[in-house]
């Protein structure tokens, strides 16, 4: 373990690097290159918004339905382009990995950590959509209160929940490929299983009590208290938004670690 | 110091088919017709009960023919590989030299390719910095820093990565091959830096390499493998006399 701490203070530039990469990759030949990063979500979210409140019409009473779903939206994205992102990481550096010696743990790290900044610039969207919507005579207004210093704690219960995970799936995807198309029918479910554009009150009790352990709904239920309702997360609350995570991620460390000297023979 | 204690490395021939849904599917569904398959043994010993130990300062040679694995053994030192069976202990900072240009991306920049090569390399980013115009220089590329290198010829990646890895002093320099890259005037000049990295004082060499020659030119200590094993560990002419010996 201390060997592989040391070991990463030398990778550092390494994942600075990687990550460096995948953004110039991403926006090289685009006209408006890194301002894509804030325009995409922007407009995607706009999009959103005109469809569930226009023509689905979808509204909870008390509630800002359009901050509701976007704090939803930008946490599932973000799993999702995590999670999307690592299934190739190691397969994908095959080649590297075949030829020089790398960490092996920083290819699944530097795709997630590049997931966590694009969230980070779709959170601009989210602010403007909460500094502008919602009216005050039907209480949908939202206002910035003290709680929100609980915002960077959840995400980073996100982020090492999204780490857990993408470390079990890329060392999945080694040994089976197919992961690839498998897990882009599960974020499909999970995607209608999280609570996102619904409200978790519209489901039988029997499934309520289910759906709330599903560790994404944890962290947007986090994320809605403190902008929807201005509401004070209780400390056994941020307990189990750390346990999610951290274990996942102790999950998944571990499942990498087990297996990666056994990479080699199937990239 | 390198050192190796009984190292065996296994491959699965087999597991290139092996990892996808159809054939476990196949598997499952043909051990509930309980038609057992045969089992095939496709096991692939590329070295088997390896030891020796290589001092500080020391040049080695390997040679053998192709397949016999010398690669393999040239990975396990640089710790690609995990040995399957067997121990490794590697002190000092190896820089393989066994394949270039592996880390490029050719829709970066050179500029952008040499600080992300470095990275894999496990130089830090003062390191680069202090370095970057020396490694501009050597490639002799300075017209071309700020294209993408997959508008470069492959000689011109060739020279690129050269100059990127062959930045440090390494403790232990691996070599597959003297690596003589680009135009003539490059290869020559190639073929000198290496040469000097190999001749400094202190630095531990593993060589492989096919050319009599070279071999004798530059090594002290020879390891003679063939299919796996370790046939020979010893002076260099008398190891080399005996390889050719048993070729003819």
């Amino acid at each position: 373990m201390l060997d592989d701490f040391k070991n990463f203070k030398r990778y550092i530039f390494l994942l600075r690097e990687l990550i460096k990469r995948d953004f110039k990759v991403k926006y090289k030949r685009s006209f408006l290159g890194v301002l894509w990063s804030i325009l995409y979500p922007l407009l995607m979210m706009s999009v959103m918004a005109i469809v569930f409140t226009n023509m689905f019409k979808f509204r909870m009473e008390g509630v800002n339905f359009l901050v509701y779903l976007m704090s939803g939206l930008v946490i599932f994205n973000f799993f999702s382009e995590a999670t999307n992102n690592t299934l190739t990481a190691i397969t994908g550096n095959g080649t590297l990995l075949n030829k020089v010696y790398i960490p092996k743990y920083i290819f699944p790290l530097a795709k997630v950590l590049f997931a966590g900044i694009n969230f980070l610039f779709t959170l601009i969207p989210l602010f403007m959509i909460i500094a502008l919507s919602g009216n005050e005579i039907e209480h949908t207004k939202c206002y910035l209160n003290i709680y929100y210093l609980y915002l960077p704690y959840i995400f980073l219960c996100a982020l090492m929940f999204a780490l857990g995970v993408s470390y079990i799936l890329s060392t999945v995807t080694v040994f089976l490929r197919d992961m690839i198309y498998i897990w882009g029918i599960c974020l499909t479910i999970l995607n209608y299983l999280t609570p996102i554009f619904y409200s978790i009150k519209m489901l039988p009790e029997s499934l309520q009590n289910i759906f709330k352990y599903n560790p994404l709904y944890i962290y947007i239920n986090g994320i809605r208290e403190v902008v929807l309702f201005s509401n004070a997360l209780t400390p056994s609350y941020l307990i189990t938004m750390f346990v999610s995570g951290f274990a996942m991620l102790i999950i998944g460390a571990f499942v990498f670690r087990k297996n990666q000297d056994k990479f080699i023979y199937y990239i | 110091m390198i050192e190796l204690k009984n190292v065996s490395m296994k491959f699965n021939l087999e597991i290139e088919k092996n990892n996808s849904l159809k054939t476990i599917f196949i598997r499952l569904l043909s051990l509930k017709k309980k038609n057992k398959i045969k089992k095939v043994n496709n096991e692939f010993w590329a070295l088997k009960n390896i030891s020796l130990k290589i001092d500080k300062g020391d040049v080695i040679g390997i040679i053998g023919p192709n397949g016999a694995g010398k690669s393999t053994l040239l990975k396990l030192i640089a710790g690609v590989y995990k040995p399957t069976n067997g121990k490794i202990r590697v002190n000092g900072n190896v820089s393989p030299m066994i394949e270039l240009g592996a880390g490029f991306d050719g829709e970066l920049t050179a500029r952008e390719n040499i600080y992300l090569n470095g990275a894999i390399l496990g130089y830090s980013k003062e390191f680069i910095d202090e370095k970057f115009d020396e490694i501009v220089e050597f490639s002799e590329l300075k017209d071309f820093i700020n294209v993408p290198v997959k508008n470069f010829s492959s000689g011109m990646v060739a020279k690129l990565a050269f100059s990127v890895s062959t930045l440090v002093n390494p403790e232990i320099l691996i070599v597959d091959e003297i690596l003589s890259v680009g135009d003539i005037h490059f290869q020559k000049k190639s073929e000198d830096k290496m040469m000097s990295m190999i001749n400094n004082k202190g630095t531990t060499v593993v060589y492989v390499s096919h050319s009599m020659n070279s071999i004798k030119k530059i090594c002290s200590k020879v390891i003679w493998i063939d299919h796996g094993e370790m046939k020979a560990f010893g002076k260099t002419n008398e190891v080399c006399k005996k390889y050719v010996a048993s070729q003819q």
